[in-house]
């Protein structure tokens, strides 16, 4: 299992590499090497690292612990084809990390970005109403069953277009440089993980790696099918390509148009998980 | 569990008379990360909080009166015991009940709060969370008043439990802190103690992920 989550942080960081490059070359800039978010995790590994006087030096360490944690649960449930539904929790357990970032430091920055966090706990909604769909269809949240049910009856995002418009906007909110990424947002300088450097952030790099890849490939998995790895590598960075585009070309949301757009998503999905309850 | 395709393996039971709480893998590992949280609010100190000065580069460290986080870290705590209880429990009635307590606790997190913002968000957020009760309480009433039973070993699979029972399950947990009924939290979240204040996020999002279990297997 270890050599499946090195493999999968170093693909997460690679991931987030054409992300800045994509978006760079949309812009008009050269943008950075595809390497450079790995260079920067080496880099931190290696660079002087302390906590802050002010910070609650428990919670301060936990939360990068927890980062990573919460990412390779969801990694091992995702590979083992476990439970749909224990995946989507470890998702939104990584709300607290964020949530545990912005409060731990005692940085005002911090803070701002904690505050924005709760704001953005929005974007969890479409997420439930996916599975809902999701199950309707399919009768299990065994990942493995679902995977089963696309083998025998074609991919999801046929099936359940919506739910899969609704995946699509919160892994988009859960991406570097989203409309919807206005807890890292530059007003706040960082945000949450503005006062987490050295080793903490190299720890954190690393999760969000793990993240990238997890729910990207969570979305290939989900609603295309079981496909060859290398075909799935080639799904992810397109779909990833995707994100870029939209990230490249719009705007910072403001916190309060983040959640009106989120729960609007939730409310439409909800209409259509609610149709289909009843026609199924 | 329950032979539902739902949350994965049963891992153990825990029988009290006619009350049996279980562990599957999925109510285990919100049993774990609330168990994470609340050893964190027992051995983390709180951060000193930095404010800056409005117009100006200066920046100052607040003063927070340690009875005062003494009182949210004995709220947390209830609050995270709340929190155990609701992830293992294997009964509706106990369900809510634990519900009803992680209202109470997250309110009590900044009850002692000296700041006005603090105060009237805590204010309006305990309205939403007590009038949450409600569709909670009702929700579980209607569950036994049509199978005669309020535990889920019995209920599970049998989809014996109307439609409306089960929305009201799920309000009700939303209504004690999910979005749409959560935007109070955001200036709750500005009150010191943070990881006494992250206990309020923790309780709320786990009682939801357990809210959706219990919905979709009963």
């Amino acid at each position: 299992m270890i050599e499946y989550l090195i493999f999968a942080v170093f693909v997460g960081l690679l991931l987030h590499g054409i992300h800045r490059k994509a978006i760079a070359r949309i812009q008009g800039r050269p943008g950075p090497p595809i390497w450079q978010e790995i260079l920067h995790v080496l880099k931190f590994s290696f660079k002087e690292t302390w906590i802050p006087a002010t910070a609650s030096q428990t919670l301060f360490v936990a939360v990068v612990i927890i980062a990573i944690g919460v990412w390779s649960t969801a990694l091992f449930v995702l590979l083992t084809g476990g439970s749909l539904l224990l995946l989507f929790a470890v998702y939104m357990l990584h709300k607290i990390v964020e949530h545990g970032l912005g409060l731990s430091s005692g940085s005002p920055y911090g803070k701002f970005g904690a505050i924005r966090s709760v704001m953005s706990a929005a974007s969890e909604i479409p997420l439930f109403a996916t599975i809902a769909a999701i199950y309707l269809i399919t009768g299990s949240l065994m990942i493995s069953d679902i995977q089963a049910w696309q083998a025998a009856h074609g991919p999801l995002l046929f099936t359940a277009l919506p739910a899969a418009i609704a995946l699509y906007i919160v892994v988009l909110a859960k991406m570097h440089y989203s409309p919807f990424a206005v807890i890292e947002s530059k007003e706040i300088v960082s945000g949450n993980v503005t006062e987490h450097f050295g080793v903490w952030r190299a720890g954190l790099e690393a999760a969000f790696g793990l993240k990238t890849f997890v729910l990207l490939y969570a979305f290939i998995v989900l609603f295309l099918g079981p496909m060859p790895l290398l075909l799935a590598a080639v799904a992810m960075v397109l779909l990833l390509l995707s994100l870029s585009f939209i990230c490249a070309l719009s705007p910072m949301l403001s916190p309060f148009d983040t959640v009106t757009i989120q729960i609007g998503t939730a409310g439409l999905i909800v209409v259509y998980v609610l149709l289909m309850g009843v026609i199924v | 569990m329950f032979d539902l395709p739902i949350e994965g393996a049963e891992l153990l039971a825990v029988e009290f008379g006619d009350i049996v709480n279980y562990f599957s893998v999925y109510t285990a590992v919100l049993f774990v990360f609330a168990l994470l949280f609340t050893v964190l609010a027992i051995i983390s100190r709180p951060e000193k909080p930095v404010d800056i000065v409005f117009g100006g580069d200066a920046y100052y460290a607040k003063k927070i009166p340690p009875e005062q986080l003494r009182f949210q870290r004995f709220m947390a705590i209830a609050c995270g015991l709340a929190t155990l209880g609701a992830m293992i429990s294997g009964d509706l009635f106990n369900f809510t009940l634990f519900s009803s307590m992680i209202g109470i606790t997250n309110i009590g997190i900044v009850a002692a709060v000296k700041n006005k913002h603090v105060l009237e968000a805590a204010y309006q957020y305990g309205i939403v969370a007590m009038v949450a009760t409600v569709p909670l309480f009702g929700g579980a009433a209607i569950a036994l008043a049509t199978t005669g039973t309020l535990s889920i070993w019995e209920l599970a699979g049998a989809g014996a439990v109307p439609l409306l029972a089960k929305m009201l399950l799920v309000v009700g947990v939303m209504g004690e802190g999910m979005a749409p009924f959560y935007i109070g939290k955001a200036e709750i979240t500005r009150a010191p103690g943070a990881p006494y204040v992250l206990m309020i996020h923790v309780s709320s999002l786990l009682l939801f992920l357990r809210v959706v279990e219990i919905a979709l297997t009963v």
